[in-house]
């Protein structure tokens, strides 16, 4: 007994270093690349700053104008930014849930082939932004593009809306596709094949064994999968740049390509502006993964 | 053992598509230069590693903007100053434009790193100066074969800024008006004979061509097409240099302009590239820029240059931007460099045939000179001065994004011309109050 005490005692005075210096790469890197900048970024949106100079201290100015002045560009820009944002979250995701789920679960059923179609569909995810919006950008140009040519249609798909959300959705669901399906493919391994078989000798459909086997046994990966995604999207940039330009009408404008701008645009930077208004984004990818993690512990309960 | 079947299988799938990413992306550049949105070149290219051996004296550190075909045209003009056995040679740094424009201040403010000599666009030079980024030309100009007589005088003044002279042009880059000669045969009706295009000879040449489903004329990147035209009716983006009133009446007429062209259906549908329809030979005019004439040459099309569309023959006007030497601030370089560096871009003027071969209009008088130079079809802009219409407002930058946000809604009819002048017009003014 006294012995043990004696252990613990030196156990819990002796500063013992090895476990710091484990985590000591990711802690320098999360504070030089991660931490400083974001406190930097929060404190930039309170000034009025060109990048170059030092900051000037204005206060909540910056949030007042784009919460409150409604003759200003930036409020325009920022309510635009953020609802197109937002729209493209709420369509992208459902389908960047359900399409890997679905062919999860057609992988499940183990057809012939069964690796070599799972490769297929993980490989968009390997290509880089820039390929695989060209890519649909040649699928879908106008006078020259695939899709017209093969349906004898005359959609402008990236000038005129519906179709310029659906292009930018396709090629984003497109691209994404192979990240959630691996997740789903192992979660579903996972499900103990004797449930379903017993559920089959009780003459349960499929679609019955679906929802209240399948679904409810990778809850949990599911819903993780939703807060990965939801996150992602909302730091959506590079399809609308390239696809859109952000047209129709600034109607695929996002957020982030509004930020971009204002901070590295043609004229001098007006970063503090472009700090206020990522600092508002990042607050609400904030709140909203929190939500979402919240269900997640309420349905574990 | 089956996930492992699984991970191996991705794994090599990985190792094969990462082949064929790098090899689109290698095509993304290709196609990059047909699709600009801008008047920088937006072509992605891996900086250059320093590597010249040193002169007598040292090096002069040049950044330039050019990382595309036009890099290589420019290192093989370094190269040939660098054989002549300078006591500075010059050592080439190509940067993507944007990150140079990051680059250059952050190097000034800091010191470290400073270049001796670097390329910027004329637009970003007054805002630069205003900054106290740029060395003064003139106490050095005395005493160099760099003088004002022997450069294209409009590129020339739009660098003198109170009193003080702060670049030397390269060259003038002009947006002018292709046309498809082939075509202009057959429905043409004459209208180029006295070399001007007018709006109205397009328009009455339109219901020809429109039968026999040839486009009349391509309109893409509206912010130059704009102020190519706006500059022809002496119009400016701002009259007092700091406040922005470009919605007047010069720039609506302008717009109404080209609202006649499209309810006539004299040009092409939203969302067509018409610079590949005109290559494809289905379109009788189209207005690009001068550097756009390889283009041309490898899809043999039998086009030629002329001056952008006119609203009458007495105002002729091409949007022209210019790649213009400064000198950045730096205490550590001597006089002694300084005048290095003017010796350098007196060279480089009058040894300037191989930037024209790459598509651009030297600023140099000497090339004019120059007979194989005068067989090139850009040669026309060598002569041009007040014809070029050069924009020094400070804030270009601001001005040039808030019209590419609304000039194709006036276009293709989402908004008024005076709807979106105002609107453009706001942005600006709200981005220079944050700025400031």
């Amino acid at each position: 007994m006294k012995e043990r005490d004696q252990h613990n005692k030196n156990g819990l005075n002796r500063f013992r270093i090895t476990p710091y210096l484990f985590i000591a790469p990711h802690v320098l890197i999360f504070i030089a690349f991660f931490l400083i900048p974001m406190i930097y970024g929060i404190y930039a949106s309170f000034t009025k700053w060109d990048l170059f100079g030092s900051p000037n201290w204005v206060g909540a100015s910056n949030y007042q104008t784009i919460f409150f002045n409604k003759e200003s560009t930036f409020y325009r820009q920022f309510w635009n930014g953020l609802k197109n944002t937002v729209t493209f979250v709420l369509i992208c995701v459902p389908f960047q849930i359900s399409l890997p789920l679905i062919i999860a679960v057609l992988l499940d059923k183990r057809p012939k082939g069964r690796n070599i179609f799972q490769g297929i569909f993980y490989m968009p995810t390997l290509f880089s932004i820039t390929s695989v919006t060209l890519t649909w950008l040649f699928v879908f140009n106008r006078t020259l593009g695939l899709f017209n040519h093969l349906f004898g249609t005359d959609i402008n798909w990236y000038g005129e809306q519906p179709y310029a959300w659906m292009t930018i959705v396709i090629a984003t669901v497109w691209w994404g596709i192979g990240g959630n399906l691996i997740i789903y493919v192992a979660a579903l391994a996972g499900i103990d094949k004797t449930i379903i078989e017993a559920a089959s000798l009780d003459g349960a459909t499929g679609w019955k064994k679906f929802v209240n086997i399948t679904l409810p046994q990778i809850q949990f990966p599911l819903t993780y999968t939703i807060v990965v995604s939801v996150i992602a999207q909302f730091n959506i940039y590079g399809q609308p740049l390239m696809i859109t330009g952000g047209g129709p009408s600034e109607s695929t404008h996002v957020l982030l390509m509004y930020i971009r701008n204002l901070a590295f645009g043609t004229g001098k930077s007006v970063a503090g502006m472009a700090s206020a208004m990522s600092t508002v984004l990042g607050l609400i990818i904030g709140i909203v993964s929190v939500v979402q993690i919240m269900m997640i512990r309420k349905q574990e309960a | 053992m089956k996930f492992k079947n699984v991970l191996a299988g991705l794994l090599a799938t990985t190792m094969v598509l990462t082949a064929v990413g790098c090899g689109s992306t290698g095509d993304a550049n290709g196609n990059a230069s047909l699709t600009e949105t801008d008047g920088e070149e937006v072509e992605i290219a891996e900086e250059e590693v320093p590597k010249v051996a040193p002169g007598k004296k040292g090096t002069i550190e040049f950044w330039t903007v050019f990382t595309g075909a036009d890099g290589t045209s420019m290192q093989a003009m370094i190269d040939a100053y660098n054989a002549t056995n300078p006591d500075y040679t010059v050592n080439h740094r190509a940067i993507e434009a944007n990150d140079l424009y990051l680059k250059l201040p952050l190097a000034i403010q800091s010191g470290e790193d400073v270049p001796d000599v670097c390329i910027n666009h004329v637009e970003r030079v007054p805002l630069f100066e205003e900054n106290g980024y740029l060395e003064d030309y003139t106490p050095y100009l005395a005493n160099s074969e760099v003088k004002e007589e022997n450069y294209n005088p409009k590129a020339w003044k739009m660098t003198e800024i109170d009193g003080g002279h702060y670049g030397i042009p390269l060259d003038v880059h002009s947006y002018i008006l292709y046309a498809n000669m082939d075509l202009y045969e057959k429905y043409g009706n004459g209208v180029l004979d006295d070399g001007l295009l007018t709006w109205d000879e397009i328009m009455s040449v339109g219901d020809a061509c429109v039968a026999d489903d040839i486009i009349p004329i391509g309109m893409s990147w509206l912010r130059v097409k704009f102020l190519s035209s706006y500059g022809q009716l002496n119009g400016k983006l701002s009259s007092d240099g700091s406040t922005p009133d470009f919605n007047n009446a010069d720039a609506t007429k302008v717009l109404e302009t080209w609202n006649k062209l499209y309810d006539a259906g004299y040009t092409h549908k939203e969302g067509d590239d018409p610079w590949q329809l005109f290559l494809a030979g289905k379109m009788l005019f189209c207005p690009e820029g001068i550097w756009m004439y390889n283009d041309i040459k490898e899809s043999g099309l039998n086009a030629k240059m002329f001056d952008y569309p006119v609203f009458d023959t007495n105002s002729v006007g091409n949007w022209t931007s210019s790649h213009q030497f400064v000198i950045p601030k730096n205490d550590k370089r001597d006089e002694e460099k300084t005048q290095a560096v003017l010796d350098f871009i007196n060279f480089i003027g009058n040894n300037s045939l191989e930037w024209a071969k790459a598509g651009q209009c030297p600023a140099h008088v000497s090339i004019k000179d120059v007979a194989e130079f005068q067989e090139m079809p850009q040669a026309f802009v060598a002569d041009e001065n007040e014809e070029l219409k050069i924009y020094d407002f400070k804030y270009y930058g601001y001005a040039v994004e808030s019209l590419d946000g609304v000039l194709g809604e006036v276009l293709f009819e989402r908004m008024t011309p005076q709807e979106a002048l105002d609107k453009a017009v706001q942005e600006t003014k709200d981005k220079i109050e944050m700025g400031e």
